[in-house]
């Protein structure tokens, strides 16, 4: 970024991104330096990229006019706690209209790479049209600039997302890494490839300890245009703490939002794990296709059953103090940890465990790992395997595919893995296609084409107005269950004011556990903006621009075809209410109609002076 | 009078799953929270007899205080 001003608000023209633009079809690669057009672009992520979709008429996410954006944040690659964020946006191969027209979507991720691709001098990258080749991308800085290389890939094709990773890392050092693994390159029949980002403990330990940007099927877009990998060359170049930035890494870590994903032994809450105990009391943890059962089944999956068997250890992304990931480990007879299977967080373990009749955490790691490395999201994966069971489940006679039933852990993993392999793409295509193609929709647990995560829609009807994946770009997921807000104007609030705000870490390069109650509207991220970049912006200026990428994501929704009515909830939920639930329930037709309209009359007028 | 206390996930480390303590008249959450050294950060629900409450709230013979911890994201 080139700063000629220190206010992004008042003039962001004055502030430049640099940009180069891969295009396969002309063959050339063009680096410019772009002025901002307002503060979103300044912030960056999917506050600029989805600016620059809106500017294309996209009818297939597969086709050349469809670019890759692979963009980082204003605090990528700084000082501050969790500023690590890479993000990949295009339309989405898996989120679709019901007119079929593809949505834009963004996925981020942490690991190093973001850092990495930050350092060698470039902000922004846009792959335009397909390579005829395999090809990976090398980034790298130089004395005049970054400079962006395409180069052969034929050596890793076939290879998982860890082995890319490693085989890449013989050839570069001091580099970080993005790939995909076998199921990006099946992206014909694998719509939710994930992007893998390199971690500096897998480079260490080699093991296969990585970071995900899953939603949406950006790996699988990656996939379609032949880049098997990215390459970020460049010298570290962390700025010394500041006193200013280290009072707010102090806070993230010890009174900010983040304090409760410390691990226990700090005292903290364990991370997104502990959500299985919390969720259980209101028998909301989701069972067998999103139906609890009212009874002990998930209990088998909480932390302290497993900890029995395994070793669990909390480790975290570089320089980040909050250290939220669970790593499972053997355990050895001395109890001390023997071979790395699994990262355990509450989203990846319930969809591919408890909510697909497994309950048994050495199977979940199986699974897990088997959808990593293949480089799967694991929440479309889990949500599109579940649908299958449920339907196998109500037509014993005439089971799809290999009839597979809930809890069959062979059968399962033998789904897993030819999904990945491009041979299921009833599988692979996501959970709305495969209903739509049995006739049975009301219990795909999608909303607007893309899965749920592991918070029963039951307990979130913000999921409707989440613009890319549920409890990532609405942030209502706690607000029944955690704030206990059953009534109408709590909801309206919470999903057109308040909650919406949690999208504005996918732009700014933070994590969202920086202070995921509070967002990046506070003073803690104004006095990084200073402290970092010299930058002078309010928090009611971040704010602001939060809001209108939020609505302008939501526009493009709607331009790709959307109509109001696929802003709801997975028709089971208000035609076979769960009895189990004990939460009030907010999500019968009259409460939604009323929540629907209340919404629309807000968003509409602003949607219209967008 | 009587209060039947309930712990869930990280609150039971060191302490106990379901126990019932007796308490003066007058008694509210928070003092619960304070005996048993709950971190304030770490407490996202209270629930008193299956219903979403806060740490002010007065309680009274016979209720059951769950206790939960925060959840977040995934």
């Amino acid at each position: 970024m080139k700063y000629l001003t220190s206010d992004p608000a008042g003039e962001p023209s004055s502030i430049l991104y640099s940009r180069c633009t891969v295009d396969f079809k002309s063959g050339k690669v063009q680096m410019e330096d772009i002025p901002c057009r307002n503060l979103e672009d300044v912030l960056g992520g999917f506050g600029r990229s989805f600016q620059i979709l809106a500017e294309r008429n996209i009818s297939q996410a597969y086709c050349g006019e469809n670019p890759l954006i692979v963009n980082t944040g204003l605090l990528t690659g700084s000082s501050a706690m969790t500023g690590m964020r890479t993000y990949f946006s295009g339309y989405s191969p898996v989120k679709e209209s019901k007119k079929g027209l593809p949505a834009a979507m963004w996925s981020a991720g942490s690991g190093n790479f973001g850092n990495k691709f930050k350092w060698t001098g470039l902000d922004e990258l846009v792959f335009e049209g397909c390579s005829p080749n395999p090809v990976y991308a090398l980034i790298r800085e130089t004395a005049e600039g970054p400079l962006v290389e395409l180069k052969p890939a034929d050596h890793l094709l076939g290879l998982s997302t860890h082995d890319k990773i490693m085989a890449l890392q013989k050839e570069y050092d001091n580099a970080h890494f993005a790939a995909i693994g076998q199921a990006g390159e099946q992206w014909e029949n694998v719509y939710f490839g994930a992007v893998t980002l390199s971690t500096d403990n897998q480079l260490k330990s080699g093991t296969d300890k990585m970071r995900f940007a899953g939603r949406g099927g950006m790996g699988s877009l990656m996939g379609y245009k032949n880049i098997l990998a990215l390459v970020a060359q460049s010298s570290d170049k962390l700025k010394p703490l500041t006193p200013a930035v280290k009072a707010v890494n102090i806070n993230v870590v010890k009174g900010g939002g983040a304090a409760r994903l410390q691990p226990i032994s700090r005292g903290g809450g364990g991370g997104t794990w502990a959500a299985y105990d919390v969720l259980q009391v209101f028998h909301a943890v989701p069972v067998n296709n999103f139906r609890p059962q009212g009874n002990d089944l998930p209990e088998k999956l909480f932390r302290s059953q497993v900890e029995q068997q395994f070793h669990i250890k909390s480790e975290a992304c570089h320089r980040c103090g909050i250290t939220c990931h669970n790593n499972v480990y053997e355990m050895k007879e001395d109890g001390s940890p023997g071979e790395f299977l699994a990262k355990f967080d509450y989203e990846p373990l319930n969809l591919l465990s408890t909510n697909i009749g497994i309950h048994d955490a050495g199977l979940a790691t199986q699974l897990i790992h088997l959808s990593d490395n293949y480089g799967m999201d694991s929440i479309s994966l889990g949500v599109t395997i579940s649908y299958l069971l449920s339907y196998n489940e109500r037509h014993p006679e005439q089971p799809l595919l290999n009839g597979a039933t809930f809890g069959d852990f062979e059968k399962i993993k033998e789904l897993v893995e030819q999904t990945a392999q491009g041979k299921l793409p009833e599988i692979g295509r996501g959970s709305k296609r495969l209903s739509e193609s049995t006739g049975e929709t009301s219990y795909a647990y999608h909303v607007k084409g893309l899965e749920l995560p592991a918070y029963q829609p039951e307990t979130n009807p913000g999921y409707a107005w989440a613009i890319a994946g549920g409890h990532m770009s609405m942030g209502t997921y706690g607000l029944l269950t955690r704030e206990g807000k059953s009534d109408l104007e709590s909801w309206v609030h919470g999903i057109t004011q308040t909650k919406l705000q949690i999208v504005g870490f996918d732009m700014i390069g933070l994590c969202k556990f920086f202070d995921i109650t509070k967002g990046i509207c506070t003073q803690m991220v104004v006095d990084c903006l200073k402290s970092e970049l010299n930058l002078d912006v309010t928090a009611e200026n971040i704010a602001a621009a939060v809001r209108r990428a939020f609505l302008r994501g939501l526009a493009l929704e709607l331009r790709q075809g959307y109509e109001k009515s696929e802003y709801t909830l997975p028709a089971e939920v208000w035609e076979r209410p769960n009895p189990n639930i004990k939460l009030p329930n907010i999500t019968n037709p009259e409460f939604f109609a009323e929540l629907q309209k209340r919404i629309w009359d807000i968003f509409e007028p602003e949607l219209a002076r967008l | 009078m009587n209060v039947t206390i309930k712990l869930v996930g990280i609150f039971q480390i060191s302490r106990f799953k379901e126990a019932v303590h007796e308490y003066p008249s007058g008694t509210r959450v928070r003092d619960l929270v304070d005996e048993l050294r709950i971190s304030g950060p770490l407490l996202g629900i209270v629930l008193i007899n299956d219903i979403h409450a806060c740490v002010e709230d007065l309680l009274n013979d016979g209720d059951t205080v769950c206790l939960l911890p925060f959840i977040d994201g995934g």
